[in-house]
């Protein structure tokens, strides 16, 4: 899958407590939720299975 | 011969080996002292043993706790920056806090996922050997820098450095074979009190694991001899057995090849005699003054065809990790070809070739088939010669012996032909190995390869039309070789991908004992030595032409995703099957061809990518999200670097490129605080980062139970999004269909209730 960019502005020092807008899915109910408005891209972590983590010599 | 049950021997496969079946020196060592008199001889896998009992609920429960003690997520919250050298601690305390529980309540099963029927069903296989990747990792992260993967065994300390080596035994927060020597090791050897110990070290991954043992054998048993031999000590032995302190661990070495050194060995403690007469044996003197090594004479090979059958009594061989015992045999030792300027496995076993008879091996493998019910063997060779590729499956066949088997093999056009594949494949050969190397002849010439690429094509063709799966030995980097050489190989290599089911693509490097070592300006090469690392094995070089070390290892990357998008043995997750030393055989060992597997491999990843959005969908009992003050993504990226080699230690080589540290700092920066979560699924046994937005969506669909739940109601964009979300979490195995989900997990409901979604 090709990522999302995040919609929010990156935090550049310590992270801060979320926005307003950022706890909407906490606060709202969710039949009330617009989600075309929401960061919901994901990233998936499987580069860990390279191949060139193994080895086939063994005699 | 009168047996000698007086004098016990105890050989010792030191961790990290493959867990998948066992290793051959030690039947064949066993067998050899049995046939001259030595009947009391014990067999410890201690490398699968281990495995089999990190990977274990109550280990896993311990290294997740220690992983909290040492690597608390919380460490990181009001960070302003991660700098480069951070990241993996970062990364492992992150994926341990996710995944921690779901491993811990899973592995047991997935285990016996791997050992059982449910080892054939795909869709079973695949999060089982992903369970026990990621509870490896976890494993690991409790004695972080320490990295245990099924393949290979690295720590902070470099295995190039003998100091280093002998630092690490002592390290017992981050060497985790100390614990595991003293507790489930130790206490039987001392019991048995055995005369000799001897340990078969063929990996640099075992060196520090096996002289950790060997310090504490001679510690707690200072009248044990404690020997060791194999592969790896046979290149680098004689300079470890010179350095300080060695002494505390060892009493001697043996190279090359073992059975008739270690009997002299045995029979030399037996008696008192001096081990001044032991060929091929390096020990310490400790008769007068400080200990010193002695070099003694070089040994004499045995006569392979008598060499008794392997004797694998002992060895924990339900315990491999395999539905089936896959037993390994020694068809020959050595090669007959032995022209490869960049091969040194003479080194390993000693200078010759030697085979056994096709009626002998024949013979050994029909009494171990009756013995132990095995039906798979991975014959052990470098390569065979033409008339042993026409006599072995003859001989198999008129013994009707009904084996499957794979093995290497050298490219002989006269003998891999269309008769001569179909025999093979009538005998039981599922599988050959070969050494392609490169599609360029201007190489294959410097590496004295004796083949031409037409020939090798040919002979891959007709072994796949004869239904044996063929895999490439590749290489990328020799000397000279240029970018778009090394492209050219992988071009090939794809053009071919439905003949070449697997390619075996290695970096090129440098021994002592090679040819390019030895005589480095006929390849255009200058040596860097670096005199701090005593006991190295493999050099850095500086090439005139061609690629530099940095960009073979681009290169490498570069191929590997290629082959990675355009062999579907290689693609997504079903690359387990290549890694994973013989589950892919053991498929065609059922007689699956091929092409059927491969079909099945690609309709696996295919059906996958058509998943989408369904109102059932919700998430397993086993998904933990947690939220991260950096992104997890980002952190993988930037270690995945090829500049990120500088602090892990090279896979293959286990060396540390220690003056790139700080280059890799300086290229590859910090990062930045940016709020995520990470997400972990037991059924899938999958990771995923999502925004926080994600994640409080995935919270209400756990909390009012299904996808549809959240759907009712939406509609237009709004809908669409969620839709899209809930599609993609599906693919990534977040959300199951209900009779997708397994019921695998030992936990609780209720435990589940409080710390799940």
């Amino acid at each position: 899958m090709k990522p999302t960019e995040s919609k929010k502005p990156e935090a550049t020092t310590k992270p801060t407590p979320p926005a307003r807008e950022e706890r909407k899915p906490d606060a709202q109910e969710p039949e009330t939720l617009n989600y075309a408005e929401l960061d919901l891209s994901i990233e998936k972590v499987d580069e860990r299975i390279a191949p060139s983590e193994t080895n086939v010599f063994d005699k | 011969m009168t047996p000698n049950s007086s004098f016990p021997i105890t050989l010792v496969f030191p961790p990290q080996g493959h867990f998948t079946q066992p290793y051959l020196a030690l039947p064949c060592l066993k067998a050899y002292l049995r046939a001259n008199g030595f009947d009391d001889v014990e067999l410890v896998d201690a490398s699968v043993d281990a495995y089999d009992r990190f990977l274990s609920r109550d280990e896993l429960a311990r290294a997740a706790r220690l992983v909290a003690e040492r690597l608390p997520l919380a460490r990181y919250a009001n960070r302003t920056e991660l700098s480069f050298r951070e990241l993996a601690a970062f990364r492992a305390a992150a994926e341990s806090a996710a995944s921690a529980e779901a491993l811990i309540a899973r592995v047991d099963d997935a285990k016996a996922v791997i050992r059982g029927t449910r080892f054939w069903d795909m869709e079973q296989y695949v999060p089982a050997v992903r369970t026990l990747y990621h509870a490896l990792r976890l494993f690991s992260a409790a004695h972080f820098p320490t990295m245990l993967t099924p393949h290979n065994f690295t720590m902070r300390y470099s295995i190039d450095r003998s100091r280093d080596v002998l630092a690490a035994t002592l390290d017992e927060a981050e060497n985790p074979f100390v614990r595991y020597f003293r507790e489930y090791v130790l206490p039987g050897l001392v019991a048995r009190k055995p005369r000799v110990l001897g340990m078969s070290v063929i990996y640099g991954s075992q060196l520090i694991p096996a002289m950790t043992l060997g310090r504490m054998i001679k510690r707690a048993l200072p009248d044990c001899h404690v020997t060791a031999g194999g592969g790896y000590l046979a290149y680098i032995g004689q300079k470890l057995m010179q350095r300080p302190g060695v002494e505390e661990c060892l009493d001697s070495l043996i190279f090359h090849e073992g059975e008739a050194p270690l009997l002299a060995l045995c029979n030399a403690l037996e008696s008192g005699a001096s081990l001044a007469d032991v060929g091929a044996l390096t020990w310490i003197d400790r008769s007068s003054g400080a200990p010193r090594a002695v070099v003694n004479r070089p040994g004499m090979p045995i006569r392979l065809d008598a060499a008794p059958l392997p004797d694998f009594e002992g060895l924990p061989l339900d315990e491999y990790f395999s539905p089936e015992l896959v037993l390994p045999y020694d068809v020959n030792r050595g090669c007959y070809y032995g022209e490869c300027s960049f091969c040194t496995l003479p080194t390993v076993i000693g200078p010759g070739y030697r085979t056994r008879r096709a009626k002998t091996i024949v013979e050994h493998v029909v009494q171990l088939k009756e013995r132990h019910g095995a039906r798979a063997f991975d014959f052990i060779t470098d390569c065979m010669p033409p008339g042993m590729i026409r006599e072995l499956p003859n001989e198999l066949l008129r013994r009707d012996a009904d084996i499957r088997w794979w093995s290497d093999a050298r490219i002989e056009a006269e003998a891999y032909t269309e008769e001569g594949t179909r025999r093979l494949y009538a005998s039981g050969c599922r599988k050959l190995l070969f050494g392609f190397e490169t599609a360029t002849p201007r190489l294959l010439d410097m590496m004295k390869k004796g083949q031409t690429v037409d020939e090798t094509l040919a002979v891959a063709k007709h072994c796949a039309r004869a239904g044996i799966s063929v895999t490439f030995y590749a290489m990328v980097g020799f000397p000279t070789e240029t970018r778009d050489e090394a492209r050219a190989t992988v071009d090939f290599l794809v053009k071919n991908a439905n003949v070449i089911r697997e390619v075996s693509l290695q970096t090129f490097h440098i021994d002592e004992v090679a040819e390019t070592y030895q005589h480095p300006e006929r390849f255009g090469l200058t040596i860097v030595d670096d005199p701090d690392l005593d006991i190295e094995l493999y050099h850095d070089y500086v090439a005139e032409t061609g690629m530099t070390q940095t960009e073979a290892a681009e290169l490498f990357e570069e191929m590997m995703s290629r082959l990675c998008a355009n062999l579907p043995l290689f693609s997504g997750d079903n690359i387990f099957y290549f890694m994973q030393k013989s589950h892919y055989f053991l498929h065609l060992a059922r007689d699956m061809q091929p092409d059927e597997f491969v079909a099945r491999c690609k309709e696996r990843v295919d059906r996958r990518a058509k998943l989408g959005a369904d109102a059932t969908l919700a998430p397993s009992r086993d998904l933990r999200v947690v939220e991260l003050p950096f992104s997890h993504t980002e952190t993988r990226t930037k270690l995945a670097h090829p500049l990120a080699r500088a602090i892990q230690p090279d896979f293959l080589t286990g060396r540390y490129v220690e003056n790139r540290v700080a280059e890799a700092e300086r290229a590859l920066g910090t990062i930045a605080p940016k709020r995520k979560a990470l997400a972990y699924d037991g059924d899938s046994a999958e990771f995923a980062e999502l925004a926080l937005d994600g994640k409080r969506v995935l919270e209400a669909i756990a909390k009012r139970g299904t996808l549809g739940s959240l759907l009712e109601g939406q509609s237009g964009a709004s809908r669409a999004a969620l839709e899209r979300f809930g599609g993609e979490l599906h693919r990534l195995g977040l959300l199951h269909l209900p009779h997708a989900r397994t019921t695998t997990s030992t936990r609780s409901p209720s435990a589940a209730a409080t710390t799940t979604l």
